[in-house]
């Protein structure tokens, strides 16, 4: 045996050796315990959030219109109605006592409540709450509209007296769907002395307010580091009681895989935006419990109309006949729950009825008798991010089992809805979420086309559709409202240029002392004022 | 011609090359057939809405005039508004970029600290187990997926270990220094405070050793083989043949001579690491100028892709400069001719 093939051996046993210690410490670094110590691993009174806020632009609710934005927002500021979570059936009393609708139907008078103090201490009056619905119509940016669609200008609303405000809409409309929208955090009460105090070249102190507040709500904000973390601090005066948190910290962690070990090795108390897979992963860890609750928010296919063989109904229904839905829920896991109306679960007006189910014969025959026995080729336009990319992939197969070929196009939103607000697009996958909880915030984009939202883009034009939502926003009779919505679900469901995939779900996973946390199904009705961290255990691991 | 000469002329043409990069830039992200504004005011927004801010942004005049407007405005140094974030530019730009300088210089310091002696042993010893060694180190270190990198060294390093902190730049408990370079390990200094040093330091050395390895790797190799050269040059010869000390023949025969390589490699590197590195930062949640930029060309928010590129042109103009300058210094040869 020469020395080279001793060499050689040593050499080879080395590297045996080294991949069984490699394979070895993989096995003990990579694999995570499955239980961690329940004990209180962080400060009680402070909450730490951990999610992705790179898209938070501005914390002045008169610009606020994203995810963190308006969570953030809603901690700092009161509006003249709200939701309470989980109760989300009908907006209640905040700064309002109390209203009432003149006989018009067109005239508000809101009371409100005596006693409430801005976080410097001025008294929050009637000239507060007419200040900042003027100064989000003088503005004039991105959530405006939730306002503006009343048809309420600076002149339609009066300070009647100290504590009274009349609010006069520009037509009829029924009473819900307002006080829903006065809800949203465009509806947020500022401090008119902050406002002028902070002013600068007439922006209404829009540039102060992007990082700091001017609320009377349970929260201040004490900083926000762009890509860092934001920071809130008890308002110990809030008038409905304290908060029980001292202070709130939201921490920005991107990656959530990052969330989720942080969330394991207890240096966050809640880990919000786990994928599907991790939520299943930790469901059952000691130590952590998830918490869930159908959003309203819903992924979509738009057919466009105006693509010659999307214009016969035949060849829609015959794409809703098509779609494997269960596939789609399967890879979503817990993320998503059935849904094929327009209106989510959680809002009043919810349909149930799901009547589609993957039925291959039934789509070529459709498609058969449409004129198309051989199918046709579509353009579909999806992001390219989890989930779409795959819901694309399974659709796309879905489509060739009945003979429709499909170029998928994976785009980024700039492009998309550049598309998309042209009609120039074929089939589209895309989400849309309720921008306040009344089936009017659904039945406006979906079926009447005359306000320019999905009906239009997807060149529906249909008359008896747009009617009938004309109809239902200015009836008075909330049971007469609620047929209306079910008759206009139950058209769209077969009529429409839409197949809807489902319903999200919002899943959160959190350290088990955090309790009175109610995930939002919007994205500006969470309320962090009531939570609070069992102390049971002690803090530090007693 | 002096020094002085040089650089200003050095500078000038940098000039032109920014306006270069800002034409083809400009070009470039209008062509594109999309909507910035729509896509950050989101599917929801009437389109009466989006007119307006369009109209208010400025993006519904002719490109030429956007073009001068931009120009003008870019030479009082006036980067304009970004559109995702409503804030100027540079201010954007100012706050994320410390974030990544830090980064971006601890990992080049430890990549010349671990890469100039592993190319130089590598090669001197070369065939030998230690050059192997440096080969697996290399290949590692220029393949494998930083993503994959970071989560693995955050598995062990924090998760398991517990000897290093989680992502982020400071313990979320504590108040940061205050801010005067940006730089929190400075800062902290400037206050005075060691306990936000000590935490910035520990938050700093993982996304510093992903870095700190790839960029290690490449410089590692190329001086290596610049060292190899070197070595078979005449000079070394007689250098040797004269009975020069072994450390003396290394240090001013050969690594000298082949500086000049890894110099250029050092600088290279030094000026893609600025650029922010947006893996290592999403892994990391390091605030810098990577997830920034990657932000602004997903929106194609013009103003903000613009300056972002202009802002990284001029910081690989001023590293390249000296990186000349270090030639020069380097090699009598190379005067500013």
């Amino acid at each position: 045996m020469s020395i080279g093939a001793v060499a050689g051996r040593g050499k080879d046993a080395a590297i045996v050796a080294l991949a069984v210690l490699l394979a070895a410490s993989w096995a003990y670094f990579l694999t995570r315990p499955t239980a961690q110590a329940p004990e209180l691993l962080t400060d009680p009174d402070v909450l730490i959030i951990g999610m992705d806020i790179s898209d938070a632009v501005s914390l002045d609710p008169a610009r606020a219109y994203e995810l963190t934005s308006c969570l953030v927002v809603n901690q700092l500021y009161d509006k003249l109605v709200d939701f309470e979570p989980p109760d989300y059936s009908e907006p209640v009393p905040e700064v309002a006592e109390s209203w009432e609708v003149l006989d018009d139907g067109v005239t508000w008078i809101f009371h409100i409540r005596k006693g409430i103090m801005f976080t410097d201490g001025t008294p929050l009056t009637a000239e507060a709450v007419a200040f900042s619905l003027k100064r989000v119509l003088k503005l004039q940016q991105a959530p405006s509209w939730v306002l503006t669609q009343f048809g309420i200008t600076e002149d339609s609303i009066e300070v009647v007296d100290n504590y009274t405000v009349k609010i006069r809409l520009g037509r009829k409309v029924a009473p819900r769907i307002f006080l829903s929208c006065l809800a949203f955090t465009v509806g947020a009460i500022v401090n008119p002395n902050e406002v002028k105090a902070h002013e600068k070249e007439g922006d209404l102190a829009s540039e102060w307010m992007t990082d700091h507040s001017a609320g009377s709500g349970p929260f201040i904000l004490e900083k926000w580091e762009r890509e860092s973390e934001i920071v809130l601090v008890a308002n110990e005066n809030y008038w409905k009681g304290k908060p029980r948190l001292k202070k709130i910290i939201i921490r920005h962690v991107p990656e959530p895989t990052d969330q989720l070990l942080l969330l394991e090795k207890g240096d966050i108390d809640i880990a919000w935006s786990l994928t599907p897979d991790q939520i299943e992963e930790v469901r059952d860890k000691v130590g952590i419990k998830v918490v869930s609750v159908p959003a309203y928010e819903k992924v979509y296919l738009g057919m466009n109309v105006g693509f010659k063989p999307f214009s016969d109904e035949r060849v829609r229904e015959a794409i809703r006949w098509a779609i494997d839905y269960d596939a789609i829920l399967r890879l979503l896991k817990g993320g998503a729950m059935k849904l094929q109306t327009f209106i989510e679960k959680g809002i009043p007006g919810y349909n149930p009825d799901a009547p589609y189910y993957r039925d291959v014969e039934k789509a070529r025959k459709l498609l058969a008798e449409a004129g198309y026995p051989e199918g046709f080729e579509v353009e579909l336009m999806a992001p390219p991010t989890f989930p779409y990319r795959d819901i694309a992939a399974i659709v796309k197969q879905n489509l060739e089992e009945v003979g429709i070929r499909v170029r998928i196009r994976l785009v980024t939103a700039a492009e998309m809805y550049e598309k998309y607000r042209k009609q120039g697009h074929q089939l589209i996958l895309a989400r849309w979420g309720a921008d306040y909880p009344d089936p009017d915030a659904l039945a406006k984009p979906f079926a009447d086309y005359r306000v320019k939202q999905l009906a239009w883009r997807n060149m529906w034009y249909d008359d008896y559709a747009a009617d009938l939502v004309e109809k239902a926003a200015v009836e008075m009779d909330w049971s007469k409202r609620l047929k209306m919505y079910h008759e206009l679900t139950e058209y769209v469901l077969h009529k429409g240029p839409y197949v809807i995939l489902y319903q999200v779900v919002r899943q959160v996973a959190l350290r088990t002392w955090v309790e009175n946390f109610y995930p939002d199904p919007s994205f500006f009705l969470l309320d962090l004022s009531r939570v609070y961290k069992e102390r049971v255990y002690g803090y530090g691991g007693a | 011609m002096d020094l002085r000469a040089y650089v200003l002329r050095r500078l000038a043409l940098t000039t032109l090359v920014l306006f270069g990069v800002l034409v083809v830039t400009f070009l470039l992200s209008h062509v594109i057939p999309a909507d910035p504004i729509g896509a950050i005011l989101g599917p929801q927004a009437p389109p009466e809405l989006v007119e307006k801010l369009r109209r208010e942004w400025g993006l519904d005049k002719p490109l030429h005039e956007q073009f001068i407007d931009y120009v003008c405005r870019a030479v009082r140094g006036d980067l304009g508004r970004s559109i995702r974030t409503n804030r100027p530019v540079l201010q954007d730009l100012l706050e994320f970029f410390p974030a990544t300088l830090e980064l971006a210089t601890a990992s080049l310091m430890l990549g010349v600290l671990v890469g100039v002696p592993l190319g130089t042993i590598s090669a001197l010893r070369r065939g030998s187990w230690i050059d192997h060694a440096a080969r697996v180190f290399v290949t590692l270190g220029v393949s494998t997926p930083v993503f994959w990198l970071g989560l693995i060294m955050l598995m062990i390093f924090y998760y398991r270990l517990g000897w290093l902190p989680g992502p982020g730049r400071l313990d979320p408990y504590m108040t940061p220094p205050p801010r005067v370079t940006g730089l929190i390990l400075l800062d902290s200094l400037l206050a005075g405070r060691l306990d936000a040093f000590y935490s910035a330091l520990r938050h700093l050395a993982m996304p510093a050793a992903v870095l700190g390895w790839y960029a290690a790797a490449g410089i590692a190799r190329i001086t290596r083989s610049s060292v190899l050269e070197v070595m078979r040059r005449e000079h070394v010869r007689t250098a040797r043949a004269k009975g020069l000390l072994e450390r003396i023949v290394v240090l001013r025969h050969i690594l000298r001579n082949a500086l000049m390589p890894i110099v250029t490699v050092i600088g290279t590197t030094y000026g893609g690491l600025l650029e922010g590195a947006f893996l290592t930062e999403t892994i990391f949640a390091w605030p810098g100028l990577g997830r920034y930029s990657t932000g602004a060309f997903l929106y194609l928010d013009f103003m903000a892709v613009m300056g972002t590129t202009l802002f990284i042109a001029v910081i690989y103009s001023l590293v390249n400069l000296a990186v000349d300058l270090i030639y020069a210094y380097l090699d009598p040869r190379v005067r500013y001719g």
